[in-house]
């Protein structure tokens, strides 16, 4: 297949990329890996994070939700411990980045400006700290000025992901203006899970899987026709229909998140069903 | 996945079934007692994950699973006709440790399931436990005991006194441990029963190896969804560092 984007100077084979948080810190073994551009891996903060107590997943229908806290090694054993297994597995490596204030994510980023790592991915799903708690997401303001400060001290592949949980369109300008190279849309829409009722007993998650697909789909449509940013697709793809979907409504590029939870050897199955689609198409001919 | 045929499906008691897929020997060759599969129980996205079970018995090109009846999942499990197609995955998880000197297995309902592949003895390097204490709430609820009377010695226990000994699990191993000293205790069952064998081998200084469940979405090690706590701060992954765990490592306030 003829397939061939880039994003900068990132350069794309296959459509798919592996999402942040869905396939470990590469301590098991994935299948399928000679069918994606690029592995983004689980959110790595400053210091080591223990991530919440149980329960951390509840099912919806069509859909996960998870709450897993964030639980990482920390950017030091990142860097020593996980970064070297990671790059063996041979894909290109993206960093999803978890900060609680602007100085964490510049922290972050001038960690891994001098690693073996072609970009990096800002979760501004988070809460800022500094602001009381408001989250990144929600100010456009605060965007600008992490992205802004970001990229000063961050000269490779700089992505945002922005959340749902904001008025996307101000945040994807705000990316754009502070010099951001692409954008994920998006990460997991807030949902809650009565895990029961006496004692009443709520999860508060993310909701990932093919339930989000349509809402997702529908955010990368509007924002392609606004942003001219490339945007990276990550929401409920389980088939090679719905990366092509996705790429009619303009993505660039998706993640595969939630799928390769279910079917551990998702990935090439869905790799298989977009090559026939899009030759069938006759896209890139 | 991998794609298996059901070639039997039925109820064993009114909520406790057995299921028997087809499957390659080459892959049945990779299976260790204690490891679990996870089945897709739909052909669309709901209910969406596929829910994990151990695997009871290995036999030619074949393995079977005990599910009971809990859920969504379960119950259309329970549908299945001989021939239909399912997908599954697996082996997954750590298999049990591999215990030197005599040992019991004990159970509670459905708990039973993981243990008749160990008993079997088709994996010369997992020997055999002396004897399995098996507790249920009725007779009508004890399953398979023809299996696995003929494979090792078994005791039981029923809440109700319809067979066995009338009590508990626990009180089946308390029963034991004043007559003889063991290794170790391999347990599966509800955690109440967990709590209370992990109690009894703490009074007894025994070794107590617990079988746990949790949600789970991968099953793999992928998403972190499957936390125990340990004790010694921070958190297992059921699904790759267990399901079975040496009840001296994990926080036990995580059977409560
Ligand atoms: C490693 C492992 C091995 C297992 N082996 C077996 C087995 O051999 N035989 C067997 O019958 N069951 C086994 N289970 C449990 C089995 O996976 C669940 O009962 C099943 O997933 C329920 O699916 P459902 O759709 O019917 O229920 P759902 O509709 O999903 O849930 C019904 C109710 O059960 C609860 N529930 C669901 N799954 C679990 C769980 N894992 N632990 C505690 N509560 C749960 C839900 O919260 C809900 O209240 C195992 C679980 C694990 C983690
Ligand atoms: C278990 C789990 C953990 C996740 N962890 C992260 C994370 O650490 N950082 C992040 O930006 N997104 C995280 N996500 C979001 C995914 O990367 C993805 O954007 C989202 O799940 C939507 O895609 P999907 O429907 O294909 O899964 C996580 C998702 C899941 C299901
Ligand atoms: S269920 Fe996903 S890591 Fe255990």
């Amino acid at each position: 297949m003829n397939f061939y984007v880039k994003i900068g100077d990132f350069e794309l084979r296959s459509p798919l990329l592996l999402a942040s948080g869905t396939w470990g810190l590469g301590e098991k073994e994935i299948s399928g890996l000679e069918y994606i551009s690029a592995l983004i891996t689980k959110g790595v903060s400053k210091d080591p994070m223990p991530g919440n107590p149980p329960p951390r997943l509840a099912e919806a229908p069509c859909g996960l939700i998870n709450s897993i806290g964030l639980e990482n090694p920390g950017v030091e054993t990142f860097l020593k411990e996980y970064l070297p297994r990671i790059k063996k597995l041979g894909p290109k490596v993206i960093v999803n980045l978890h900060g609680e204030s602007i100085e964490d994510f510049c922290y972050l980023a001038e960690r891994f400006e001098n690693a073996d790592v072609s970009g990096i991915e800002l979760n501004i799903s988070c809460p800022n700290v500094r602001k009381g708690g408001i989250h990144f997401s929600e100010s456009a303001k605060d965007v600008f000025e992490l992205v802004n400060e970001v990229r000063k001290r961050f000269s490779k592949l700089l992505i945002v992901k922005l959340s749902p949980r904001s008025n996307v369109f101000d945040i994807a300008f705000a990316c754009e203006e502070a010099g951001a190279d692409a954008l994920t849309v998006a990460n997991t829409y807030p949902a809650l899970a009565v895990v029961s009722l006496k004692p009443f007993k709520v999860l508060l998650g993310g909701l990932s899987g093919p339930a989000i697909k349509p809402l997702t789909l529908r955010l990368v449509y509007e924002l392609s026709q606004k942003v001219k940013l490339p945007i990276i697709a990550s929401g409920g793809v389980m088939t090679g229909r719905d990366v092509v979907e996705y790429l009619a409504c303009g993505a660039t590029a998706v993640q595969v998140g939630t799928a390769l939870l279910i079917d551990p050897l998702g990935i090439k199955k869905i790799y298989k069903e977009f090559e026939e689609l899009y030759q069938e198409l006759e896209w890139g001919s | 996945m991998y794609k298996a045929r059901v070639l039997e499906n039925g109820e064993l008691t009114s909520s406790i079934y057995s299921l028997v897929l087809s499957a390659e020997d080459s892959l049945l060759a990779n299976f260790l007692p204690g490891q679990f599969v996870k089945i897709k129980v739909s052909s669309g996205y709901d209910p969406l994950l596929p829910r994990p079970f151990t695997v009871h018995a290995i036999y030619d090109s074949a393995f079977e699973i005990l599910y009971q009846v809990v859920g969504r999942g379960t119950k259309a499990m329970s549908r299945l006709k001989p021939g239909d197609e399912v997908e599954f995955f697996g082996p997954l998880g750590k298999p049990f440790p591999r215990i030197e000197g005599s040992y019991l297995v004990s159970a509670g309902g459905v708990g039973v399931a993981g243990f008749g592949y160990l008993c079997q003895g088709l994996k010369p390097e997992f020997s055999l436990p002396a004897k399995l204490l098996y507790g249920a709430r009725t007779s009508a609820q004890l399953v398979k005991l023809d299996f696995f009377s003929t494979l090792l010695p078994v005791e039981v226990a029923t809440d109700d006194g319809s067979l066995g000994l009338k009590g508990t699990v626990a009180d089946l191993l308390l029963a034991e441990l004043n007559k003889q000293s063991y290794q170790a205790i391999l347990a599966c069952g509800p955690k109440p029963m967990l709590k209370a064998l992990a109690e009894l081998g703490r009074t007894y200084g025994v070794k107590i190896f617990l079988v746990l469940e949790t949600l789970l979405a991968c099953g793999t090690g992928y998403c972190l969804g499957c936390a125990v706590p340990s004790r010694r701060g921070g958190y297992f992954k059921l699904c790759v560092d267990g399901p079975t765990f040496d009840a001296e490592e994990i926080d036990l306030e995580f059977l409560r």
